[in-house]
């Protein structure tokens, strides 16, 4: 059985297989043997390779959470077309929330111009205040957001044409 | 001397079961009071009794001074102990709280009143021969602005009067500079704040942040539990702090303690609170910065080298007992450091990070302590303080102690949440830290540039997410139900496994 993953944008593949009472894991050219010492939910203690490993791991949604030895990894569905990630940011024409807040205030309305560094919204989330300004000095094409909304991370609230 | 059958927990998280396992340690009954958000919390579950207090938003349920005091009534307390934030600092709360016949378990409301005004705290330290930052406000012209800097001692720095956080702020180091820093700072304040007026302070190169820690009873006694050393933070949070400071000897810290005293009976003071200084690791000058009418979120080092459960002495002083302990049988044992980990995402500018906590394994081992509010299951939302969990340990040395510390961490299991760990790993790394050089700006110039390092994806780990997935597709401890049994994660050729 073949798995990809996605991590950091790039794409793993591993093929497993059972083998004698226990497994093989093929990845990346090499392989390696694998039995199942214990397994608790959430936690499976392995034999890999003929060390013995303890891996704790969860799953939430389209992410798989494994923690080894202090450090951890999210491993995820593989993107359509290969190891392109989502934009790491909304694209120079969108203004989006970097995280899950309210919108206190909007200063700006579709049609006006800015200057780079005006402020376009006023967001707050854990108590702390986030000032949304413009990257660039244009024109506000749409303002996707009102007073007193709840916004997701990366949700666009703004578009800017320069 | 009264008598506490029962006490309100006006907070919530981490402190709230502190203060919920020092009143079940003294067999007194526990009442929490939870928002929406917060219906499954563990202080919720722990304490013996819970009161709904209102929807998420703070303002409508930790904040609300009416809803917590019917609930403080409801329940038959006879007092309330506010913890940190929200309302610990708010003068009218405490009144509120004596008006309504109880308790409130800090200090008296005029305390807090005088040491939240700024200029009214400045006034009393003064009055009571506390050293202060030596500052000027009053007319900005430049030849008044000059004449104040002479007397103040350069370096100087120019900030704006009607505001903060950094803005209109320029640090001057000769009578020269100043005319042209003047200018600019007035540009950025007018920008910022809608005024050009200025201040003017001694500006302290870098300076370390130590708090002392005050204890005082009803009765006269103002003691000082020692010092913390709060000088690793970033953009003005605390992210690291210690006992005993690295750069206090004997001496300094003896006339500092004396200060923070001094301070606190200036300010009326009763129960626990903290006086914190700005000090000159060069010249060994020590200013009053502010006193912090509460407990501290790092109280938990002090309570580790004095042997002091400071949470249960908040009780005691606010039932009327006396200290019995004198200043001079008070003893620091080896040392102590407390890590904040956070729900943050180093990659997102460190902005709170939100989520779901899938696994949350705190470490264990003789030496080291777990305060958290949080445990496996729970969601970590916008309303509040991100702070997952506080990681203590006690060694007989420093060394011993940043060893135990970076053990701690590696042993942390925590799944769901980007947090901070990473980061706090990195600062214990650092030689700086080590040699225990750091002041208050040092995170910021030395890890402006910092990105989280991706850890290369070990086979093991691989080949533990096929297997998990090859026993049991799509499912998890954690995992969502109804999720898809065709997974999306697999290849197209594969035939479905089980279900």
């Amino acid at each position: 059985m073949i798995y990809r993953y996605q991590y950091g944008g790039q794409v793993y593949e591993v093929n497993l297989e059972r083998h004698a009472g226990g497994y093989r894991a093929h990845i990346d050219g090499q392989t390696y043997e694998l039995e199942i010492l214990g397994e608790q939910p959430g936690q499976i203690y392995l034999n890999f390779a003929g060390r013995p490993v303890s891996i704790e791991w969860a799953v939430d949604g389209t992410q798989r959470w494994f923690s080894m030895e202090g450090c951890s990894y999210i491993l995820e569905k593989p993107a359509a077309g290969g190891a392109a990630r989502r934009a790491e940011t909304g694209g120079e024409q969108s203004l989006r929330a970097p995280m899950p807040a309210q919108v206190r205030t909007v200063f700006v309305q579709a049609g006006e111009q800015v200057e780079k560094g005006d402020d376009l919204l006023l967001l707050e989330a854990m108590k702390m205040e986030i000032r949304l300004r413009a990257p660039y000095t244009g024109r506000i094409r749409r303002v996707l957001a009102a007073e007193g909304d709840t916004v997701e991370r990366d949700q666009i609230l703004v578009e800017i044409e320069s | 001397m009264k008598t506490f059958h029962k006490i309100l927990i006006a907070n919530r998280g981490e402190i709230a079961v502190r203060v919920l396992r020092a009143c079940r340690e003294l067999g007194i009954q526990t009442a929490a009071v939870y928002s929406d958000a917060d219906r499954t919390a563990l202080h919720v579950r722990l304490a013996d009794e819970a009161v709904h207090i209102g929807p998420a938003p703070a303002g409508e349920s930790y904040l609300n001074i009416e809803r917590i005091l019917q609930a403080a009534k409801s329940v038959g307390a006879q007092a309330v102990h506010p913890g940190y934030g929200f309302l610990a600092e708010n003068a009218a709360f405490a009144e509120a709280v004596q008006q309504a016949g109880l308790t409130f378990i800090g200090p008296p409301p005029q305390a807090i009143q005088a040491m939240g005004d700024k200029t009214e705290a400045r006034t009393r330290m003064q009055a009571a021969g506390v050293p202060v930052v030596p500052g000027y406000q009053g007319p900005d012209d430049e030849d008044s602005l000059q004449e104040a800097a002479g007397e103040i001692g350069y370096p100087v720095v120019v900030k704006a009067a009607a505001g903060g956080g950094g803005k209109g702020m320029r640090v001057v180091w000769s009578p020269d500079e100043l005319p042209g820093a003047a200018a600019g700072a007035r540009r950025e304040a007018q920008r910022a704040f809608g005024s050009e007026r200025l201040l003017l302070e001694r500006y302290v190169p870098l300076a370390r942040h130590v708090e002392f820690q005050i204890l005082a009873d009803a009765h006269g006694n103002v003691l000082h539990l020692f010092e913390r050393d709060c000088s690793v933070q970033r953009r003005h949070q605390k992210i690291i702090e210690e006992t005993p400071s690295p750069i206090l000897d004997e001496d300094l810290r003896s006339r500092m303690g004396a200060a923070a005293v001094a301070a606190a009976r200036a300010a009326g003071y009763v129960n626990a609170g903290t006086v914190e200084f700005i000090l000159n690791p060069e010249t060994r000058e020590f200013f009053f910065l502010e006193m912090n009418t509460r407990l501290q979120v790092e109280h938990p080092v002090t309570e580790l080298v004095t042997g002091l459960d400071l949470v249960q002495w908040q009780i005691r002083v606010a039932a009327g007992e006396a200290l019995p302990f004198t200043q001079d049988s008070l003893r620091q044992h080896g040392h102590a450091i407390e890590c904040r980990l956070y729900a943050e995402d180093p990659q997102n500018s460190f902005l709170p990070a939100t989520g779901k906590l899938l696994r949350f394994v705190p470490p264990t081992g003789p030496g080291v302590r777990v305060d958290t509010g949080v445990s496996s299951g729970d969601e970590i939302t916008v309303h509040y303080d991100p702070l997952i969990a506080k990681v203590i340990t006690h060694a007989a040395d420093r060394t011993a102690c940043i060893h135990r510390m970076q053990a701690a961490l590696r042993e942390i299991v925590l799944l769901g949440v980007t947090t901070n760990w990473q980061f706090l790993q990195d600062v214990l790394a650092e030689p700086d830290f080590q040699t225990g050089q750091v002041y208050t700006t040092w995170v910021e110039e030395h890890f402006s540039g910092w990105k989280a390092p991706q850890c290369d994806l070990p086979p093991e780990v691989l080949a533990a997410a096929a297997l998990t997935q090859f026993q049991a597709p799509g499912n998890g401890p954690a995992g969502t139900t109804g999720e898809d049994p065709y997974s999306p994660w697999r290849n197209a050729n594969a035939f479905r496994i089980g279900e």
